[in-house]
């Protein structure tokens, strides 16, 4: 007869998994409440999340370092505590870029909350493990539920969008899937640091293997993250989706998949097998350079910054490719600082969204819309100005103390000419922000256009994130020393 | 006095945002007491500073990022003191300048305070982010300023200005990212700080990198040979007050770097490049001069002009002896009091007929005859003439390659030359003769704002061309004090006998 299988709930360490709960119940609240009562307003959904992200984010910076729980599944390390934080004020700052003026279709489901709550929880699920099939579900949590809210945007071109995410994104599933039974295979573990222990036991052979389920694994990654060449649908699905959800996937999906890359990559790419490097170093060249130089011929500004976004990715994986502590920590301030522009940038197409219509037959911001914007409304065009200036890395600005800490960790590491690649991708990129600008400052006003139309979807609340995001991009100097402790700190102390 | 670089590089720019808040109408005369204000400031900062100690003064020091060594680290010294007051002087002279029935007035007057912001920050930053900082600022209002009122090909040139000068300014910050590991490696601390920097001495191989990566930046900047060809666009197109800008000061930026990063940074390489840099400037000053006699346009003549006598102050600087360093430094001052003397000549002439065509003018001289002698001042200023401000620092420098080679002293010697003869040919078809064209017939002499930016400038040419003095001393101290630096640093045989030894009475 079989034993009865005793386990305390101690041992099971639930503080490890409180984050997560708590925004699984507040997506379960919200469906609730929507039972109860209907046809609420968004505004009540709005702020419940945020409330639940919020107090999600508060038992994060409660958790201390260096624990596992629930069968050992689950791994608080400083960089899990570190993603977290990170991706949870993403998605703070996000979301309240629904309080637009105008009525949206998705913001009148309940649901697109609750979904959003689930993503959230999701993506904590991946960055704090290290049990390839937890990283494999909150993986998928995370990106069914982002497919569905990009089609309740319930636009021809959002249908498009999440068809295509969601076929590249089972492509990847099933790489991913492929990758992680290879590992198994190998090993007879799911948990990647009994992984690595194994491969180095018998000196990372049968190498051929390693390497296949490598090239899945970041071919898996490539296509969630849109990096070239597997980044064929992300101009397509940002262009889709609302400037909101837009801005929402630049930044903080990407965090996530960030954690896990470095997580299983780190020991791959020092494993000694340079085909995994150089692999690596090809695609992180590719993704810079080509994203930039797709960039420059973009007629929608969306698309521009959906290939920018791409090239800034391409920094960040050189970073991980580089693998120093310095070169770690660099991703965290690069991003967090990314982050605030690039909420700034969509938050800007974002308010001169107008329902139902495009401005244009074939694009809704192309760059004509944005002639002469200076002459209509001043301080709208300054501030895009100062967002284009900083994604394009003009000192002192957020982004460039990212770049200027990553390019450090590259030279530091030795890698000069990746460095000098990564500046010279810089120049590149400056060019079409510097479009940008030329539009908004130098070119006459289009006839029949005024200035309503750059703050059409505005509304107070709208406005004060615009003005956050542009007091952290300017006065980022005085943030920059923080941040850069706070992610040395927590980088430093889970070892990577 | 403690506070007296910061109040001069933010002043502008708090009154610059201030300006938003000021009516359409008031607001030149806002800008131009702001540059009041800011040149006293300057020369406040002159009359206070020690000219007979050649180190570094008023410092201020604050961490800005403690965890990488980034720090607020300003102070002058008798090398950037003088580019500091032209900085000053030359922004007022150049918001006076403006035409008050310019387009968007108020904007263009905002712009120039923030430009005037970064070009003081780039002279008193002495930690390499923070001079990076100010420099990458400077192209956004230059980008802005040749952009909005511009001729009608201004956006190519502004962005063209924009990318190159970019593009091999981030060269340079891969540089300074090396040079603060090479720091960190040797000392165990991270530190941008050009102070602690000028103390290290650095392998041979890694000096050469370094130089390039550092030259890059600069000469695209001041601009060398090849890399000059972004600033004939920019001048062409450029309004008036943006050229006397851009060739007054934007682009001592370059050859300040030189002086301040490069030479006492990698001495040795300094030596080893000391040849092809060498090479390049004569090839800049010729090749330009003759350009510059080829045009048609007279703006293009005077840009391609100040592009050759940028390629003496280059080489001054490269003769790598006090003379040629000190004569290089002074010829930059001179440089932009008289190129942009010759900017705003064009200026006037260009806002009375609407063109630049040296053929559409002829018999000037008896229409507009003030105008004429004061066009004639800055031309022989330009082209050196002894009593002149052109001629010390062009003598200086050149006796400074002299004794480094004859030949290359010779040959850039053929910019005075040349010089001469572009100039007077341009000055012959323009101003003598009869009047051919009947619309320059009426055309009215200077009036009262072109008096009041021009007279002063003039007297400046004739003063300082005969009494150098007040300007050579302070800057030869802090200069003797760098050359002795880089001898003391210099590790090859070959570099300690180009860098003259300094005996420690001279360094006063």
């Amino acid at each position: 007869m079989l034993e009865a299988v005793n386990i305390s709930f101690e041992s099971l360490n639930m503080a490890t998994l409180t984050p997560m709960l708590v925004a699984i119940v507040g997506a379960l609240a919200i469906l609730t409440i929507d039972l109860f009562k209907e046809e609420m307003d968004k505004t009540l959904y709005i702020v419940l999340t945020i409330l639940f992200l919020v107090a999600d984010l508060s038992t994060v910076l409660g958790q201390t370092m260096g624990e596992r729980g629930f069968f050992d599944v689950m791994l608080i390390d400083g960089l899990a505590i570190l993603a977290q934080i990170v991706l949870l004020i993403g998605s703070i700052i996000f979301i309240p870029l629904a309080f637009s003026s105008q009525r949206f279709h998705e913001y009148r489901y309940p649901e697109f909350f609750a979904l959003f709550l689930f993503m959230t929880a999701g993506f904590q699920f991946m960055v704090a493990t290290d049990n390839l099939i937890l990283i494999f579900v909150g993986l998928e949590t995370a990106s069914l539920a982002l497919y569905t809210l990009i089609v309740l945007h319930n636009k021809d071109k959002s249908f498009e969008a999440a068809i295509k995410y969601f076929t590249m994104g089972a492509l990847a599933a099933g790489f991913f899937a492929f990758s992680g039974m290879i590992f198994y295979g190998l090993t007879g573990s799911v948990e990647l640091f009994k992984i690595f222990e194994v491969l180095e036991a018998r000196n990372f052979e049968p190498m051929i293997l390693i390497l296949t389920a490598s090239v899945f694994m970041l071919a898996s990654f490539g296509f969630k993250m849109a990096i070239v060449p597997f980044h064929t649908w992300g101009p397509d699905v940002y262009e889709g989706s609302s400037a909101a959800l837009a801005g929402y996937i630049s930044i903080v999906p990407k965090v996530a998949a960030f954690v896990v890359i470095m997580r299983i990559f780190e020991g791959l790419i020092a494993s000694g097998i340079v085909w995994i490097e150089y692999i690596f170093y090809a695609i992180v060249v590719l993704t810079m350079t080509l994203a930039n130089i797709w960039a420059l011929v973009q007629k929608d500004v969306k698309r521009m910054l959906a290939y920018s976004s791409i090239s800034h990715a391409g920094f960040v994986m050189a970073a991980i490719m580089i693998g120093t502590t310095q070169a770690n920590s660099a991703i965290f301030v690069y991003w967090i600082l990314f982050s605030f522009t690039n909420l700034g940038a969509f938050a800007m197409l974002w308010v001169s969204h107008k329902k139902d219509s495009n401005y244009h037959e074939r694009f809704d911001h192309p760059f004509e819309k944005f002639s002469g914007m200076v002459k209509m409304s001043p301080l709208s065009a300054v501030l895009m100005g100062l967002f284009m200036l900083t994604l394009a890395g003009i000192p002192p600005f957020s982004i460039f103390w990212g770049k200027l800490y990553l390019v450090s960790s590259a030279v530091n590491a030795g890698y000069l000419v990746l460095a000098v690649i990564m500046v010279l991708n810089s120049a590149i990129a400056a060019y079409y922000y510097a479009k940008l600008i030329v539009y908004m400052f130098m070119k006459e006003p289009e006839t029949g256009v005024d200035g309503s139309v750059y703050m059409m979807n505005a509304s107070i609340s709208l406005k004060v994130m615009l003005g956050i995001a542009a007091f952290f991009t300017a006065l980022s100097i005085f943030i920059v020393n923080p941040v850069l402790e706070l992610s040395d700190f927590f980088i430093y102390s889970s070892g990577f | 006095m403690d506070y007296i670089l910061s109040l001069l590089v933010f002043f502008p720019a708090v009154a610059g945002l201030f300006g938003f808040l000021i009516q359409r109408d008031a607001m030149r005369s806002y800008a131009i007491t702001i540059a009041i204000i800011e040149l006293i400031f300057s020369l406040a900062l002159w009359a206070n500073f020690d000219a007979s100690n050649p180190f570094m003064q008023f410092t201020e020091h604050a961490s800005i990022v403690p965890a990488f060594g980034i720090n607020y680290l300003l102070g002058v010294d008798g090398i950037s003191l003088f580019l500091i007051v032209l900085t000053t002087f030359m922004s007022l002279v150049g918001i006076i300048s403006i035409n008050p029935n310019t387009k968007d007035l108020k904007e263009l007057l905002i712009a120039l305070l923030f430009l005037e912001m970064t070009m003081v920050g780039v002279f008193v930053a002495l930690d390499a982010i923070l001079f990076y900082v100010f420099w990458e600022l400077s192209l956004v209002p230059m980008l802005y300023i040749i952009g909005v009122w511009g001729a009608e090909n201004r956006i190519y040139a502004a962005i063209k200005f924009f990318l190159y000068t970019f593009a091999g300014s981030l060269i340079m910050l891969v540089g300074m990212l090396v040079m603060a590991y090479f720091y960190f490696q040797a000392t165990g601390v991270w530190t941008f700080s050009l102070l602690d920097w000028h103390m290290l001495q650095l392998p041979f191989d890694y000096q050469l990198w370094l130089f390039v990566a550092f030259f890059l930046g600069f000469a695209i900047k001041v601009p060398m040979f090849p890399f000059h060809t972004w600033l004939p666009y920019a001048h062409g197109q450029a309004p008036t007050v943006g050229s006397v800008i851009l060739a007054a000061i934007l682009l001592k930026m370059g050859t300040y770097g030189f002086v301040r990063y490069s030479l006492p940074l990698f001495p040795d390489a300094s030596v080893y490049f000391l040849t092809p840099i060498a090479i390049l400037s004569i090839i800049m000053i010729i090749y330009t001069a003759m350009v510059a006699f080829a045009q048609k346009d007279i703006k293009q003549l005077v840009a391609y002009s100040s592009i050759s006598h940028m390629g003496v102050v280059v080489i001054g600087t490269f003769a790598l002896n006090p003379e040629g360093i000190t004569g290089s430094i002074f010829l930059m001052i001179s440089h932009g009091i008289v190129s942009g003397a010759l900017f705003l000549l064009v200026g006037v002439i260009y806002e009375r007929r609407h063109t630049k065509k040296i053929a559409e003018f002829g018999g000037l001289a008896s229409v507009m005859p003030r105008f004429a002698l004061i066009f004639g001042i800055m031309m022989m200023a330009s082209m050196g003439l002894p009593l002149t401000i052109g001629f010390v620092g062009e003598f200086l420098s050149l006796l400074g390659i002299y004794k480094v080679s004859e030949l290359f002293a010779i040959l850039s010697g053929t910019a005075v030359v040349v010089g001469v003869v572009y100039m007077l040919y341009a000055y012959k078809n323009a101003f003598f003769g009869e009047v051919t064209n009947e619309k320059n017939r009426g055309l009215k002499d200077l009036n009262g704002r072109e008096y009041t930016t021009l007279i002063p400038l003039t007297l400046l040419v004739v003063f300082l061309g005969i009494y150098p003095k007040p300007i050579l001393e302070p800057v030869d101290n802090s200069v003797k004090a760098m050359v002795s630096l880089m001898h003391q640093k210099a590790l090859t045989e070959e570099a300690r006998e180009v860098i003259p030894e300094i005996k420690s009475e001279e360094v006063k």
